[in-house]
């Protein structure tokens, strides 16, 4: 390890990779709702807050931790601060072990979740954005926090590379899209117009600026490959992201309640979303392809590659089988959203964080060479797994599309009956998902702590 | 193309975008109060119910939220409200095998609630949820007198009949079988709790007495 600072990487790692075994435990309990609604103390909504909270919180965990790794090296130096960035991630702790207390509670009594300051005490009732208005706040502090000891290391050395532009900008992006979701509306119509503001402005804006950030930055470090070429693709990229993703917004604007030209805004850019995801597994390829040097670190650049192909299959092309008006007229709301979700969030970010990890552990751990194999079967149990999940997924939302929305049968029928196989095999595969998470927590505590075996 | 042009691209390009989604904000807030009915307080109440109990993390409405409950936009459309306030009240005793839990809803909730989920109903969709072809086809092809009453009537948003129909109430298919006196289904419509204590299905005391025997007439008939 070159920077001390590199350290406080292997903190937000930790939290995160924690959280997931969380959100995939609860995940399972989840499914086996759909079977049996009173299998848990919690009630289905409680448990699907804490399912859907504790991954985008980790995600933005692994994005900070990442952050303040990549930072340092690009800029050379360490942090500006290092108990600042100490504090911060404290604070986060303590902030998300908060809201998860009050979820707890209110899912026991759900009359806890009393009104304060016309704001909702426990959980806001909006999905994705559930924390109360008071952790809104504390989320904001935190990620200003986070920005300003970035933006100060970058000042320190004025090395202003390609990479921490769009990374950082990304961010601040990402901060900034977090206040759509900050304000009552009594119409509900509004609310859901803003609420997509944070959620679709999020994943398919700021979050895919850091993601092709982060393509970059390890494509380089594992690959050598030269920073001029991977900058002017990744501005390609990023450019192409946004002139689709912003007004590709329109794609959640057909039926709540906005005007018809919604159909043809969101209709013509969403449908050119998949490009630039594709243009980033070209880069992938193109960049090691053209790389003659032996990678010692081979399970980073398998889970890059992997990151950018799951980026485009979930978030590109289960994205768009569904967002033309004319289809989603028939499967808006249905099974089909969730298994673009499952796999969307995997390919895109899930495994961006997980290369992310397998590429700069090493260098945080001192180490050159490290047994590589539980990488590859924590991928393979969690890429088979998610895979078969949402070929099940998908079948249940062709099913409840079919039978409830085309034919008109009644919605309780469809899931109870017809659906019922659906969800026990995602059950099933569920667990194999939670396997795969384990030999990845088990690999992320040793890698590089024992001695390799003789050759 | 050079990496500095690359760059430019992307930093003008996207702030073109980012400015148009403005301008188109600003027209759509001009337009959505005209495309839904006025907001009273008991509707901005109900609002907030909804959002204190989570209704979301089961539920969607507009299409969006979770799916491991049905759609809310056109719940009034489909059942009475009477029976929807007892059944967010208390939704294990109006149907024994609900998935929905007992969430301790209050009376004046429940009435706000109504009030919003009446709201949403009249909001202009565009025209979700599209309707079903199957429903649609099977409108006007009724034989007898109480086939068209069945229909006419909306019995199937609660009973099924082969499969077809809502899961509110019992399953129809063989209810001939299981209650074959025609007087305790014409007492049964005109004021279903004088024989069923507690019952969730609204009375249909405005139907006259032809028509109340048409329909319990098809009710023996179905075995
Ligand atoms: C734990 C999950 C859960 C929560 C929370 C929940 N519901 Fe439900 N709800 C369901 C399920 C499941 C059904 C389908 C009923 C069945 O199983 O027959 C349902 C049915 C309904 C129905 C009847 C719909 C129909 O067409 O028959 C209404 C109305 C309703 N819910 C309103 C609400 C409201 C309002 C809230 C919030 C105060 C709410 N629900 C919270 C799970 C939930
Ligand atoms: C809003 C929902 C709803 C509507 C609409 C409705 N019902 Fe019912 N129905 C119920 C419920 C709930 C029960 C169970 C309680 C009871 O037996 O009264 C029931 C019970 C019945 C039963 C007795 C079933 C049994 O197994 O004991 C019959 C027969 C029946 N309904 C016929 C009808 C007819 C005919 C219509 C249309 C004119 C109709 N229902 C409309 C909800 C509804
Ligand atoms: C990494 C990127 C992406 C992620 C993480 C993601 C995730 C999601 C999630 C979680 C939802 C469900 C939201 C809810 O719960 O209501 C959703 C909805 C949707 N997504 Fe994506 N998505 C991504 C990219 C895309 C792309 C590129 C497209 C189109 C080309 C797309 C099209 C859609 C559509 C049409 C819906 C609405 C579905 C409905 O009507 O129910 N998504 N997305
Ligand atoms: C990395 C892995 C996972 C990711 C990224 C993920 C992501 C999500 C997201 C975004 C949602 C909410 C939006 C939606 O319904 O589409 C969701 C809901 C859900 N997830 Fe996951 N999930 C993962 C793993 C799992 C696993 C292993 C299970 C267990 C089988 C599971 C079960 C569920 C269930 C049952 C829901 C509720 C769906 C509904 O409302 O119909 N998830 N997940
Ligand atoms: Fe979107």
């Amino acid at each position: 390890m070159k920077y001390q600072s590199q350290k406080i990487a292997v903190n937000f790692y930790t939290a995160a990779l924690l959280l997931f075994a969380v959100q995939v435990v609860v995940g399972i309990i989840a499914a086996l709702q759909f079977m049996w609604p009173d299998f848990f103390i919690l009630n289905f909504n409680t448990i699907r807050t804490l399912h859907i909270n504790a991954l985008v919180v980790w995600l933005l965990m692994g994005m900070m931790g990442a952050t303040y790794y990549v930072v340092t090296e690009e800029s050379e130096t360490e942090l500006w601060s290092i108990p600042l960035a100490q504090l911060q991630f404290w604070a986060t702790v303590i902030a998300v072990t908060a809201v998860v207390v009050g979820y707890i509670v209110m899912g026991v009594f759900p009359q806890a979740n009393i009104e304060v300051f016309g704001t909702q005490l426990l959980n806001e009732g909006r999905e994705y954005i559930e924390a109360p208005r008071w952790a809104d706040i504390l989320i904001v502090v935190s990620v200003l926090l986070f920005l300003f000891n970035c933006l100060m290391t970058v000042f320190k050395t004025k090395k202003f590379t390609a990479v921490q532009g769009v990374l950082l900008g990304g961010l601040t992006f990402l901060a900034l899209m977090y206040l759509p979701g900050m304000f009552y509306t009594k119409s509900m119509v509004k609310d859901q117009f803003w609420w997509w503001w944070v959620v679709h402005l999020w994943v398919e804006g700021s979050w895919e600026l850091i993601a092709a950030a982060l393509l970059a930055f390890m494509l380089h470090k594992l690959l050598g490959a030269d920073v001029k070429v991977l900058a002017k693709w990744m501005y390609i990229e990023t450019g192409l992201v946004l002139f689709t993703g912003i007004l590709g917004l329109g794609h959640h604007y057909y039926w709540i309640g906005t005007p018809k030209y919604w159909l043809w805004v969101g209709g013509f850019f969403s449908s050119l979303e998949p490009i630039p995801l594709l243009l980033m597994v070209w880069d992938a390829f193109r960049t090691t392809r053209e790389t003659r040097v032996a990678v010692p670190n081979k399970i980073g650049l398998y889970l890059t590659v992997a990151h950018a192909i799951f980026n485009f299959v979930g978030a590109g092309l289960w994205g768009v089988i569904h967002t033309l008006p004319q289809v989603n007229k028939w499967t808006h709301g249905t099974q089909l959203t969730t298994a673009h979700g499952h796999l969307a969030f995997y390919g895109a970010y899930v495994l961006l964080i997980v290369a992310m990890i397998y590429v700069t552990l090493p260098s945080i751990r001192g180490v050159k060479e490290f047994n590589q194999s539980k990488g590859y079967l924590a991928f393979w149990w969690m890429t088979i797994s998610m895979v078969f999940i949402v070929i099940t997924i998908t079948g249940a939302g062709m099913v409840q599309t079919y039978l409830e929305r085309l034919l008109g049968l009644d919605y309780v029928t469809v899931k109870a009956s017809y659906n019922l196989w659906f969800w026990i095999f995602r059950a099933i595969f569920g667990v194999g998902f939670l396997v795969g998470v384990l030999i990845l927590v088990a690999d992320f505590f040793t890698l590089g702590k024992k001695p390799l075996p003789a050759k | 193309m050079s990496t500095n042009a690359a760059k430019n691209l992307f930093i003008y390009g996207s702030l073109l975008c980012f400015i148009v989604l403005i301008v188109l904000t600003i027209d759509t807030m001009g337009t959505l109060d005209k495309r839904a009915p006025v907001i009273t307080d008991k509707v901005d109440a109900g609002k907030k119910v909804w959002h204190k109990y989570d209704c979301i993390g089961c539920h969607t409405i507009l299409g969006n939220g979770s799916y491991f409950a049905p759609d809310m936009t056109k719940a009034v459309e489909r059942k009475p409200k009477g029976y929807l306030k007892k059944f967010i009240m208390d939704p294990r005793t109006i149907k024994a095998d609900s998935a929905m839990p007992v969430l301790g809803i209050s009376e004046q909730e429940a009435d706000d609630l109504i009030a919003f989920l009446d709201w949403i109903a009249k909001v202009d969709t565009n025209g979700w949820p599209p309707k079903p072809i199957l429903v649609a086809a099977a409108a006007g092809k009724a034989a007898t007198p109480g086939q068209v009453l069945f229909q006419q009537n909306d019995c199937s948003a609660c009973h099924q009949i082969q499969g077809l129909g809502g899961t509110a109430g019992p399953d129809l298919t063989r209810i001939g079988l299981k209650q074959a006196d025609i007087e305790w289904h014409i007492k049964h419509l005109k004021n279903p709790e004088s024989v069923v204590p507690k019952s969730a299905m609204p009375d249909f005391a405005h139907l006259n007495d032809e028509e109340l025997k048409a329909l319990a007439e098809y009710m023996v008939t179905l075995k």
